[in-house]
């Protein structure tokens, strides 16, 4: 296929920005959350302040490039490639149960070697393909989807949410089960299927319950009453309460946030890393990034309505869905409303796998958009 | 061209549900921005003080105590550094094995290590937990060999009382020690912390506001970890005040050192104006110990054991006087006329009264006695008539005037009253109305210092004191001066305190105070060992007293069943300048056990004087032991 001069004029440049502007940004902030003054490394002579933040950048170029291999597949590559890459990130993900390093108590990596790679960020990805490859191909019903057609839609989410829960990382396979969820809404479902579904969850969730880790628990309890262990379970939440509270209208200023500086706040530099902007940068900060998270999620929905082919607006419409869920469950956590369960803040967070993912599904997007009137 | 199914074949409202999407959106952003205001805004001066409370630790100072002087500025209680050893619980991997090689590092009993958990509640992250209270630099010096195998157990230095001469007047100093739970919620405490240590016997104890001084406050920037990055703001300690005492080490040495393993109570004064010279209670303790852990054990023993250390016999041992009292009862006798001075009694050794035969101590008798014989030979048949002429409250309004059955006032509190009984007395004490009548047998009793007459140590000093000053019955007095610690004085004691003056004609006390030298001098004296060997040109004068514990059928089969010793004498006789009352209990006779320990500290005394002012002159050489070993029956 010839490249077509109107590829260029359609070109969504707005999309691009957003998408540029949040990890750039994210790497001002993570500047600060990795700031030790004290470090003497160095690399080609540069002094390194902050060890994430150089890292992030480096993710940050590989993601570019990511991105423009997303934006350069035709929709009918992806599609015809769509259930292959998905079976390559399950193998992965089996493949990290099996042989995955261990960090933190979860095992989530696989090593390549010089560089670890976190297959389940990926595989979000290969999830969205694949559903949207299935949902677009089979003969839909007037009615909305009932359970027969529900059955292979919901195996091809649960295989990598309950490889992902097994790690363990319950954010992770949450995140997979809700943007399928969303995209199964999109096509639309029967209501007595969604009054089942919500039925047997509410069955379900005693068990479910007693099934979670102690620690999971804890924070679901600490949600409702973070005072009542401030030293356990309540201390990630109370510390990131105070980093987000403290900070005013204005900020502490950069490299000024005291939470983040002495380290009281936990993982600043990838699930509470919107508690560091908040305390240094203030409202004024906390305003501009989630109205970026907002222009974002927009300027990604704005494709689902400007391609007619089912699957690229699936596709589309997947990406939207999991760049806001990721937001929003990400906020409501470091904010308190939402129990902390460990999804980080897309593009943001520190963490190449993610970041290099997020920005290939962007790409895809990118070029669904591009390739709207090329027909 | 495609095989993609489009929207339109496929039946779905695009547009509507892409509005839905940014309805959803539009709502969960709103709410998270919401979130963020309400946090940041309307709850932000909250969360900010939160935060400066996370950043910013006060840290307390603890103020140097005051130091205690004696009168002569030497030193009896200072401080010193005092190491600790803690844990951090946050950079401990694992407690029990830590506790473990920690006990075997320091080769103690396995299992013998565990958390004070005194600060369980209020502990803040990464705040150290005490381990082992002042250990020596020997085991800190292990700790730190070995530091890498420690993991969180680190040296803390705090600082720790140092009473340099060890037990000499630990019942006047008192001890320190960290805090109680009750004294905390206690008025008199409100302003104290809790791990913080104060005075909780003698002078540290009364004088607690006065020594501690002021706590400095320190607020200092941490991480999350506890570890300091810098200082925002000090205010500095100040230390406490110094406390100079009237005790004079030397002859409060002397008046510790003189009970060997015996026990009872020294009290040494200045007659003119009541200043202590030595206050001494036996058995003792030594008040360093409480720097480091006491166990229960340890405390028990010292608080409820059998010699009951932490008794202050000196104010809280009420005695009955014995023969001590007759001093009083002589002053009594010759004021209201009972007596002359001329008039003699014959002691057969026996008084008989109401069909009932009350002995003298000499059971073959004294003979004919007059008042000076009587004193001097501690006669009781001569008291018995005494008493019987006086009656019980002429007695007890008497001896009242000298103080007896009355605190003196010393600040060192917790004073035993003692007791001098009377009608009134007997009618209140008790309920049965037989029980209130007042016998005039029990008369005799009190006549020679038994029956329901108790006094204290310190009461007696101040007695005899006054019957050799004048009448002035004064209040004893233990801390002269009270210093801050950049030089100012904020309080000082210089002159006598007056507490009564006794209406008594000067000459009757001259002419008891002349008895009491014949006591020492008369070599049939009963205090005839009292006498200064050092300084044979200075006089003695003084009373013993010999007090039944029990009946006499029990007398010397055990030592619980051994008299009471008394002595009380002052020095020099012309001119009384200090006055010593001995006990010692289950002692034997006075004279033989109470009156060389008196004789010690008053030469401990004079030796002092010669020292600071070349006078008196002692013998050159103390060496010939008096060959006297005049009576000791009394």
């Amino acid at each position: 296929m010839l490249v077509d001069r109107r590829i260029f004029a359609h070109f969504d440049f707005a999309l691009l920005i957003a998408a540029l502007l949040v990890p750039i940004f994210g790497i001002l902030v993570l500047f600060s959350a990795g700031y030790s003054p004290d470090s003497t490394a160095t690399i080609m002579g540069l002094p390194i302040r902050s060890y994430p933040a150089f890292k992030q950048l480096v993710f940050l170029g590989v993601g570019i490039i990511a991105m423009f291999i997303g934006l350069s597949l035709s929709s009918l590559a992806l599609e015809r490639w769509a259930y292959g890459f998905y079976a390559v990130c399950v193998s992965m993900l089996v493949a990290v149960l099996l042989f995955g390093n261990v960090s933190k108590g979860a095992r989530r990596w696989l090593n390549f070697g010089a560089f670890n790679i976190q297959p389940s960020e990926i595989t979000k990805i290969a999830i969205i393909l694949a559903l949207a490859r299935y949902l677009s191909r089979m003969s839909l019903p007037k009615k909305g989807l009932d359970f027969k057609h529900l059955i292979i839609p919901a195996l091809m989410l649960l295989i990598p949410a309950f490889l992902d829960a097994k790690q363990p990382d319950l954010g992770t396979a949450i995140v997979s089960a809700a943007v399928g969820g969303m995209m199964l809404l999109f096509i639309g479902i029967r209501l007595r299927v969604i009054v089942t579904i919500c039925l047997f969850g509410a069955i379900v969730a005693v068990p479910a319950w007693n099934h979670l880790h102690d620690y999971q628990r804890m924070r679901i309890l600490t949600l409702f009453n973070p005072e009542a262990d401030p030293m356990g379970a309540g201390y990630h939440l109370n510390q990131s309460k105070i980093a987000v509270g403290s900070g005013g209208f204005l900020g502490k200023g950069f490299l000024k946030g005291t939470q983040t500086q002495l380290e009281f706040l936990p993982e600043h530099t990838t699930d509470f890393v919107f508690s560091v902007l908040a305390e240094e940068q203030g409202f004024i900060g906390s305003f501009l990034l989630i109205a970026l998270y907002a222009a974002l999620v927009t300027l990604l929905l704005r494709v689902v309505t400007r391609t007619r082919s089912l699957f690229n607006s699936l596709v589309a419409f997947g990406m939207a869905s999991m760049i806001f869920f990721h937001t929003v469950v990400n906020l409501g956590m470091v904010t308190g409303i939402l129990p902390v369960v460990g999804i980080t803040l897309p593009m943001f967070s520190y963490g190449g796998s993610s970041l290099i993912s997020m920005l290939f599904g962007i790409g895809i997007v990118l070029g669904i958009s591009m390739r709207r009137f090329a027909i | 061209m495609s095989r993609q199914t489009s929207f339109e074949r496929a039946g779905i409202n695009i547009n509507l549900r892409v509005q839905l999407a940014f309805l959803a959106l539009a709502i969960f952003f709103t709410m998270v921005l919401v979130r963020v205001w309400y946090l940041q805004i309307v709850k932000g001066d909250y969360f900010r003080a939160l935060s400066e409370n996370n950043r910013i630790r006060v840290v307390y100072v603890p103020p140097e105590r005051g130091v205690i002087y004696d009168r002569n500025a030497e030193i009896l209680a200072k401080n010193r550094p005092s190491f600790n050893i803690e844990l951090v619980i946050e950079d401990v991997p694992d407690i029990t094995a830590t506790l473990a090689k920690l006990e075997q590092i320091l080769s103690l009993e396995s299992g013998s290590l565990g958390i004070k958990n005194r600060y369980q509640n209020k502990r803040k992250p990464f705040e150290a937990r005490l381990i082992l209270r002042d250990v020596s630099r020997d085991m800190v010096a292990k700790v730190a060999a070995r530091k890498f195998e420690l993991p969180g157990v680190i040296v803390g230095v705090v600082p720790a009382r140092d009473y340099i001469h060890g037990p000499i007047a630990a019942h006047v100093l008192g001890y320190i020690r960290e805090i109680t739970r009750s004294q905390l919620s206690s008025e008199r405490y409100s302003r104290y912390l809790q791990g913080e240590v104060v005075g909780q016997y003698g002078l540290e104890d009364r004088y607690e506001e006065m020594l501690q001084g002021i706590r400095g406050l320190q607020r200092v920037e941490v991480n999350a970890r506890g570890t300091r990055i810098g200082e925002s703001s000090f205010e500095p300690e100040r230390a406490g005040n110094n406390l100079f005492l009237t005790l004079d080490l030397d002859v409060q040495r002397a008046a510790d050192q003189a009970f060997e393993n015996s026990k009872g109570a020294i009290v040494a004064m200045h007659v003119e104006t009541g200043e202590i010279l030595a206050l001494s209670s036996s058995a003792t303790f030594d008040p360093n110990i409480f720097s480091s852990e006491v166990s229960s054990k340890v405390w028990n023993d010292l608080a409820y054991g059998k010699d009951k250390k932490l008794t202050n016999r000196a104010l809280q041992g009420a005695y009955p006087p014995g023969s001590v009292f007759k001093i009083f009862m002589a002053i009594a006798a010759l004021a209201e006329g009972v007596v002359s001075v001329k008039e003699t009694v014959f002691c057969p050794g026996f008084y008989r009264f109401a069909g009932r035969d009350y002995r003298c101590h000499k059971k073959s008798g004294h003979g004919s006695v007059d008042l000076n014989a009587a004193v001097a030979q501690s006669c009781d048949v001569y008291f018995y008539l005494v008493g019987q002429r006086l009656g019980v409250d002429r007695i007890h309004t008497w001896a009242t005037q000298f103080g007896l059955g009355l605190p003196t006032g010393l600040t060192l509190g917790n004073e035993n009253a003692g007791l001098v009984p009377s009608s009134a007395w007997k009618a209140r004490r008790f309920k049965r109305k037989e029980d209130q009548k007042w016998y005039p047998g029990e008369t005799l009793s009190v006549a020679i210092g038994q029956g329901a007459v108790t006094s204290t140590p310190i009461q007696i000093a101040r007695g005899i004191a006054a019957v050799v000053n004048g009448g002035r019955v004064l209040q004893p007095w233990i801390v002269k001066k009270v210093v801050s610690s950049d030089g100012t004085v904020i309080d000082e004691m210089s002159k006598a305190k007056v507490e009564t003056k006794v209406s008594v004609d000067p000459k009757i006390l001259e002419i008891v105070k002349n008895t009491m030298v014949s006591v020492v001098a008369d070599p049939r004296g009963t205090g005839h060992r009292a006498r200064l060997e050092l300084f044979p040109d200075i006089k003695v004068g003084g009373k013993t007293g010999t007090s039944q514990v029990v009946s006499a059928k029990y007398y010397g089969q055990r030592e619980e069943f051994e008299d009471h010793a008394w002595f009380a004498g002052f020095a020099p006789a012309d001119k009384p300048e200090i006055v010593v009352a001995a006990l010692v209990e289950h002692g034997g006779h006075g004279g033989a056990a109470a009156a060389p320990k008196v004789k010690s500290v008053m030469q401990a005394y004079f030796m002092k004087q010669y020292q600071q002012f070349g006078k008196p002159m002692p013998v050159s050489s103390p060496v010939a032991k008096p060959k006297d070993e005049g009576p000791v029956s009394d």
